[in-house]
């Protein structure tokens, strides 16, 4: 069994809010917002919105279409974080419901997720201390 | 070696997106921010008996916080009226919401929210959430927070405040449809 592992620590900083328009892919509309505000890490402190149709990944590689307009994001999860190569990679998880109310959950695929009506998102900059 | 330079239509195993076509004008600007230096928190319980609008708009207004982005976590409601978006039938705009859909009690498991204005400044509640039905079903949509009645377990809030700058509610020219917006506090009209 392997341990317990501290990844980070760190400090929380400034908040950020985004409106984002239609057909922008959510979750790299996520990265730009923060390149927009010069956020290198962050998290998702809120978000609601729709989407044209959402696409949710499968751990066998495959994925979930959830037919819209419009599929509504009630909840999402995630964070963004600076890679080695300099670029910004968002990882979102949310709960998505379809034009009858029905409930889906799982994790936002990158460029398949294009936003219907609007998006509203809050972003928490994560400031992480230099490792020891 | 011959590079292939044809395009796939999709990735493998993952569907292409769809573009869609609103009938207003499309806007320049395709993503509104502001920030502010730092957030507040606060965590809040909202009592029996009252609307989840009436107890987070009264209560954060205490604390001078009146732009919020919010996750309300787990509780009973004793009323509460939904609606679902679909498809506009009069193409007016691309998607619609439903009329509400009344469930009665409810479990809240939980939901998304920001606190924002109306166009002529009273506070507006747009919630998402997620709930249990009395008949054990599992659904979810855009809760009319003013309608949802908090049952005998508080729904809790954590809030984080947006200062310095206004969320607004504005009609959009390529959705047609009224949004909340950031804006700056000075340009309210």
């Amino acid at each position: 069994m392997s341990d317990i592992r501290m990844v980070e620590s760190g400090q929380m900083g400034r908040v950020a809010y985004g409106r984002i328009a239609p057909n922008e892919d959510l979750v790299q509309s996520v990265e730009k917002l923060c390149m927009a505000q010069g956020f290198r890490n962050a998290f998702v402190r809120g978000a609601l919105g729709s989407l044209t149709d959402a696409c949710l990944a499968k751990s066998d590689g495959s994925c979930i279409v959830i037919r819209g307009p419009a599929a509504e994001i009630v909840s999402l999860a995630g964070e963004v974080r600076s890679q080695p190569d300099g670029s910004l990679q968002a990882a979102l998880t949310g709960v998505v419901v379809d034009t009858d109310g029905h409930v889906y959950g799982g994790p936002f695929v990158a460029g398949a997720n294009p936003v219907c009506v609007t998006f509203e998102v809050t972003l928490e900059e994560w400031l992480p201390e230099a490792h020891a | 070696m011959q590079l292939e330079t044809k395009m796939p239509d999709h990735l493998s195993g993952l569907p292409r997106p769809r573009t869609i076509v609103h009938p207003g004008t499309y806007g320049a600007v395709r993503m509104e921010h502001m920030q502010s230096y730092r957030g507040r928190h606060f965590r809040l319980s909202l009592p029996q008996g009252r609307s989840l609008y009436e107890s987070i708009v009264e209560a954060l207004a205490e604390v001078d916080v009146h732009n919020a982005s919010m996750t309300l976590l787990d509780g009973d409601l004793d009323a509460l009226s939904f609606c679902l978006a679909r498809p506009d039938a009069t193409g007016r705009t691309v998607a619609a919401y439903t009329a509400p859909e009344v469930v009665g009690s409810a479990r809240f498991i939980f939901g998304n929210a920001t606190l924002g204005k109306s166009p002529a400044g009273t506070p507006v509640i747009h919630c998402h959430a997620v709930f249990r039905t009395a008949a054990g079903d599992v659904r979810g949509g855009h809760v009319l927070t003013d309608k949802a009645i908090v049952g005998a377990s508080p729904v809790r809030v954590v809030a984080t405040s947006l200062d310095g700058f206004d969320l607004r509610i504005s009609f959009d020219e390529e959705t047609r449809m009224p949004l909340l917006r950031p804006q700056s506090e000075d340009q309210h009209v």
